[in-house]
């Protein structure tokens, strides 16, 4: 019955010039009637040969370059990606109150990152109010990284061996103020979304990523963990001062995009906790070990070190053979696994469900690219 | 069950617009941007300069390219002539459309002479006027007027 009512297949483009696209992403997408047969996602539009320009720049250089050319919503942690890698193979010292404040900006740049992606996503789905609250709430944010680091989006806030410059008087207050009001908030976005019909209309059941299938696609970060991945690398391979706060990693196992929108939240949560443990474990000193020089010379070898970026597991794979620049840095986007099992998740789903498919994986495309 | 549903969108619609009218109580979040003006933080990264020192009738560069090496994006441009006391700056270009306000020239320079000023409205309409030569970064100020669109 259903292969005699077949009609024949289109092919639609979406983007890259499509606003919820988010960036410049083109979704060649097959359609039987209204269905989703396949989707074949085409990137490069955002390349920026980033991995390139790195091999031609020094240590603090790259710092510069990994905060704008890969994932730009998530600077500091592309910064603290490419430290982690550096001062690993350099054996550099952090000091102690260093890595506090790391972390500390860290997760500041996780909350920003994800209320960014709940007013983007509100907007796709017709929830222009979401946008408006997040972006307010997203402006205390960018105002406490403008007083300590000069920058809103791109910082270069973190040094080899530490960072800038220590916290100016009165920050931590206002951070611990801050963190209160959000959690406030927070309550507010679940009194208007979580338990809106409209909003679980569009987002429960729709596009299922099962257990096995998000293993078999490298899925990452928040899509993998509400697919019932308890995959975290803070826990797992815990970097800064992750071992000594106390934080949970939310986990469901639905699948669906209303799944991954509750760990997004819950993981608000819980960066705000963890923010306000390190505020109070936060240990007076120098916040940038002396005498490392601003071009260091790394010796020969290579590492792979990870970080948890809001959108997963990002990688760096630093080579070096000696001299005061990169021999090759590799960089595993989250972004980009994720984009591999959105073609999985889309299969079988509805032209309308493409858009909030699409936009529940929290995609950069810079990140993607690269 | 088409009434159980209707009744939970009207619920959800209630529910929202209550937050919605609290909200509306609050102060405002916004600025009424072109005619009101934010206040930056002391350590904006804004637009770079090369003030000129009152006491010394000069800026405080010594020449040492610490800044030109530095830049991550290339975009600092010296040039100098004579020898010992009287080495001067010929040439000191910042092609400010090329530069991510990264401030590493800032923290490298030994005498403080380049600095970031708490200016930010660099928006031009020709990208010619992004090229600040020596001139413009003794002034430390926005080179030409801001555009100011259709608003006055």
């Amino acid at each position: 019955m259903a292969r005699a009512l077949r009609t024949e297949e289109l092919i639609l483009n979406m983007g890259p010039q499509h606003p919820s696209t988010h960036g410049v992403l083109r979704l060649v997408v097959t359609l039987d009637g209204e269905n989703i047969v396949e989707v074949q996602p085409d990137i490069g539009y955002l390349h920026s040969s980033v991995e390139k320009m790195m091999e031609h720049r020094n240590y603090t250089q790259c710092i510069a370059l990994a905060d704008r050319g890969m994932d730009y919503l998530a600077a500091l942690i592309n910064e603290m990606a490419l430290l982690r890698a550096v001062e690993t193979l350099g054996g550099i010292p952090v000091p102690e109150r260093a890595r506090y404040i790391r972390t500390i900006f860290m997760e500041l740049q996780r909350i920003a990152s994800h209320l960014l992606w709940l007013g983007t996503y509100g907007i796709d789905l017709g929830a222009t109010t979401a946008f408006l609250w997040c972006m307010r709430e997203r402006e205390l944010i960018m105002d406490l990284f403008e007083s300590a680091t000069g920058g809103r989006l791109h910082h270069v806030y973190f040094r080899i061996g530490g960072v800038n410059e220590d916290l100016p008087p009165g920050w931590t207050d206002r951070c611990r103020e801050f963190c209160h009001y959000f959690l406030n908030r927070l309550g507010e976005y679940h009194r208007l979304l979580t338990g809106n019909p409209i909003w679980q209309v569009r987002t429960q059941g729709i596009g299922v990523l099962t257990r096995e299938q998000a293993i078999a696609y490298g899925a990452c970060g928040p899509v993998a963990r509400a697919s019932g991945l308890p995959w975290d690398v803070r826990k797992s391979h815990p970097y800064e001062v992750y071992d000594r706060v106390e934080f949970q990693v939310p986990v469901y196992t639905e699948g669906d995009c209303f799944a991954r929108y509750l760990v997004r939240m819950d993981e608000m949560r819980e960066s705000a906790r963890i923010i306000l443990q390190c505020l109070d474990q936060m240990p007076p000193g120098e916040v940038r070990t002396p005498r490392v020089s601003l071009t260091p010379k790394l010796p020969p070898g290579e590492v792979y070190t990870r970080v948890e970026s809001p959108r997963g597991d990002l990688g760096i794979h630093l080579v070096s053979n000696g001299g005061e620049t990169p021999w090759r840095v590799k960089i595993r986007a989250p972004s980009f696994s994720n984009l591999f099992a959105l073609t999985q998740m889309m299969k079988g789903w509805k032209v309308a469900d493409i858009i909030a498919i699409l936009g529940s994986i929290d995609i950069v495309l810079a990140d993607v690219d690269r | 069950m088409v009434l159980e549903r209707a009744a939970a969108a009207f619920r959800g619609l209630v529910t929202g617009l209550r937050e919605t009218l609290r909200t509306a109580a609050r102060p405002k979040a916004t600025l009424l941007y072109p005619l009101e003006k934010s206040n930056v933080s002391p350590r904006w990264h804004g637009l770079l300069a090369l003030p000129v020192d009152s006491e010394i009738g000069n800026d405080k560069c010594i020449i040492c390219f610490q800044c030109e090496r530095i830049c991550p994006s290339r975009c600092i441009h010296i040039e100098a002539t004579g020898r010992g006391k009287e080495r001067v700056l010929t040439r000191f270009d910042i092609e400010m459309d090329k530069c991510q306000y990264c401030g590493l020239c800032v923290e490298v320079c030994p005498t403080e002479a380049i600095v970031f000023t708490p200016h930010y409205e660099a928006s031009t309409y020709n990208r010619a006027n992004l090229l600040y030569t020596l001139e413009d970064l003794h002034r430390a100020a926005p080179k030409e007027p801001v555009a100011r669109g259709i608003l006055r």
